[in-house]
């Protein structure tokens, strides 16, 4: 689904900042996995999706996504078939637009923008039942400015928007470390329900071990641009937070703090 | 007597200027663009509807309507400058803005009967009618004629705002909206939001012309210094609209606009009584911008908070 081939990324070339992130990297994710990164700040993880989203160019190396070479696409096109939910709650939703307006846009993606009326008032009571099921209280906000929502809200209505129409791949950095545990337990397992009756392909990065070691069938640590610790589908199901941890402190250790 | 008719003047310029504001409304308030072209686009649109009138014939309504193209090319070479040419706002502004005062100087040698450029074109010495000259409007007497003028501007400036609240209701509208708010989400819903923002300079640039046509009629002159100031004008008119008047429930902020704009010009045509060589207007009128901006800050910080929802939020 997913291939990334021999990547450089290089930031700020040529300055005395000069950091040289990936080198020669590689990835690949098949069709239905659900992969969870981990790894410390720095690592590269963000800009590993940054990467197969397209937000980001790229010094070498190609991006493939179902076996097209999309090196080239712009971030806008990619997004067509890729959907993404960021770590702040802000950016996945127009604060100044109410719930119902943001879901009628976001249920409109793939068609044309056009002259048509945005709002159509009989999809509402489809747009009700969708979020109800969220058991937030948010079916009585629904002409309530998103941007008044709290975060977990928020963070919900991105969730429920960027797989409200057909996509391949979704892509999560983060996407819960902004809500407090209760909430945050909410959207995860939202998502993992949004996941499983969509058959997406996902790639989330996250600090939270327990919900990397919890959700999806592949677990990758990452440090310093690099792939340090693989467990696939069955490996996975052996492992624990506690080994990770352990892993994750001996690679701190390693580098001096 | 004196005072009454400055209210008047104030007025029929304000409902001119009002199509300005609706314009930099959709630039600045709806893409948070400060689009400082409009000072080019607006003698552009005065210019263009004239040499429309003077040498294609081309009736005064129509001429206004399609001065509307003129900006719009205007806003779009704007909106290139700064979405694929990666110029700051301010810049790709100021860029078409010093263009354009070339570009209306050479129109203007279109209007001259010797080719000369003037900064001036009367339309009496051509006997040229524009908008507001012909019978319906002369054959009464002047009293009436103020307000016959009157009347047809409120319904050319209401037809306008109701065309862009309806364009604000559809899906193209919405990703206006969602693109000066939140561009990161245009691009998620596989938009390009450089597009959008083109767009709405162009529109915005639209409306500032046939403010500029609208102007150049109620003055039956072309004068290529109109375009100094616009900005600022344009700019206060849409705060006072949005701080004052949008906060008043049902007020849409199209309509909140149009009074900004009103209450804006009866200000500076007021000050014209105090100053009456017109010295300190500029002055004056910057003074004026600044105590709005204050207000406008004092205002928000009073009302946050308890703001009605209508208000929505505003970064
Ligand atoms: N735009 C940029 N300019 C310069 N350096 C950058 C830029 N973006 C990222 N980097 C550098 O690349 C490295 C990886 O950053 P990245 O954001 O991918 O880390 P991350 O793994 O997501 O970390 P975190 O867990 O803190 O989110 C960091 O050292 C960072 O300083
Ligand atoms: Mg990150």
């Amino acid at each position: 689904m997913i291939e990334l081939k021999n990547i450089y990324k290089v930031f700020n070339a040529g300055t005395v900042n000069e950091m040289r992130l990936f080198n020669g990297f590689s990835f690949d994710v098949k069709a239905g996995e659900f992969v969870s990164i981990v790894g410390s700040n720095g690592s590269g993880k963000t800009t590993l999706l940054n990467i197969i989203s397209g937000s980001i160019p790229i010094n070498g190396g190609s991006v493939y996504l179902n076996g097209m070479d999309i090196t080239e696409m712009s971030e806008h096109i990619r997004a067509r078939k890729i959907g993404r939910v960021f770590q702040d709650p802000s950016v996945g939703t127009v604060p100044s637009m109410t719930i119902l307006e943001n879901l009628s846009l976001a249920e409109n993606k793939g068609k044309p923008y056009s002259l048509g009326l945005a709002v159509n008032r009989r999809k509402c009571e489809m747009f009700r039942e969708t979020v109800l099921k969220l058991g937030l209280g948010l079916e009585d906000k629904m002409d309530i400015p998103v941007g008044l929502l709290s975060g977990g809200q928020r963070q919900a209505l991105s969730m429920i928007m960027s797989t409200m129409t057909p996509i391949d791949v979704l892509l999560l950095d983060e996407h819960t470390a902004a809500l407090d545990p209760r909430t945050a337990e909410t959207i995860m397992q939202l998502t993992d329900e949004i996941v499983k009756k969509n058959r997406l392909t996902v790639v989330m990065v996250t600090h939270n071990l327990r919900y990397a070691v919890e959700y999806g069938n592949r677990l990758i640590m990452m440090d310093k641009g690099q792939i340090v610790l693989h467990k696939n589908a069955e490996e996975k199901k052996e492992t624990s937070v506690d080994d990770i941890l352990h892993i994750f402190n001996d690679i701190s250790i390693e580098c001096g703090n | 007597m004196l005072f009454y008719a400055t209210t008047l003047d104030g007025l029929q310029m304000g409902l001119c200027f009002a199509v300005l504001a609706l314009g930099v409304y959709i630039s600045y308030s709806i893409l948070d663009f400060p689009d400082l072209s409009v000072d080019g686009t607006f003698p552009l649109g005065g210019v263009v509807c004239t040499i429309l009138m003077l040498k294609a014939g081309v009736p005064a309504i129509l001429a206004t309507a399609l001065s509307f193209f003129a900006g719009f090319m205007a806003g779009v070479v704007t909106g290139v400058l700064h979405v694929k040419l990666k110029v700051s706002n301010l810049l790709s502004g100021i860029i078409v803005m010093t263009a354009l005062l070339s570009v209306t100087l050479a129109l203007t040698k279109l209007l001259t009967r010797n080719g000369q450029t003037t900064s001036i074109f009367s339309y009496r010495s051509e006997s040229l009618d524009g908008l507001f000259g012909g019978k319906l409007f002369s054959s009464h007497g002047s009293g009436v004629k103020d307000y016959i003028v009157l009347g047809v501007l409120l319904v050319i400036v209401i037809a306008i705002k109701l065309l862009i609240d309806l364009f604000l209701k559809t899906k193209l509208g919405y990703m206006l909206k969602a693109t000066g708010d939140n561009e990161r989400l245009v691009v998620s819903l596989g938009k390009d939001p450089g597009m959008y923002k083109i767009l709405g300079l162009a529109v915005a640039n639209g409306f500032s012309a046939v403010s500029g046509a609208l102007y150049s009629h109620l003055f039956m002159q072309y004068d290529n210094t109109s375009g100094s100031g616009k900005v600022v004008l344009a700019l206060a008119s849409v705060i006072i609209g949005i701080t004052v008047f949008s906060r008043i429930r049902f007020i849409k902020d199209t309509t909140a606009v149009i009074f900004g704009a009103a209450v804006y010009s009866l200000c500076l045509n007021y000050l014209v009584l105090v100053d009456t060589n017109g010295i300190y207007l500029k002055l004056l009128n910057a003074v004026l911008f600044t105590l709005i901006l204050v207000f406008n800050d004092r205002m928000n910080a009073v009302i946050s908070g308890k703001t009605k929802m209508k208000r929505r939020v505003r970064r």
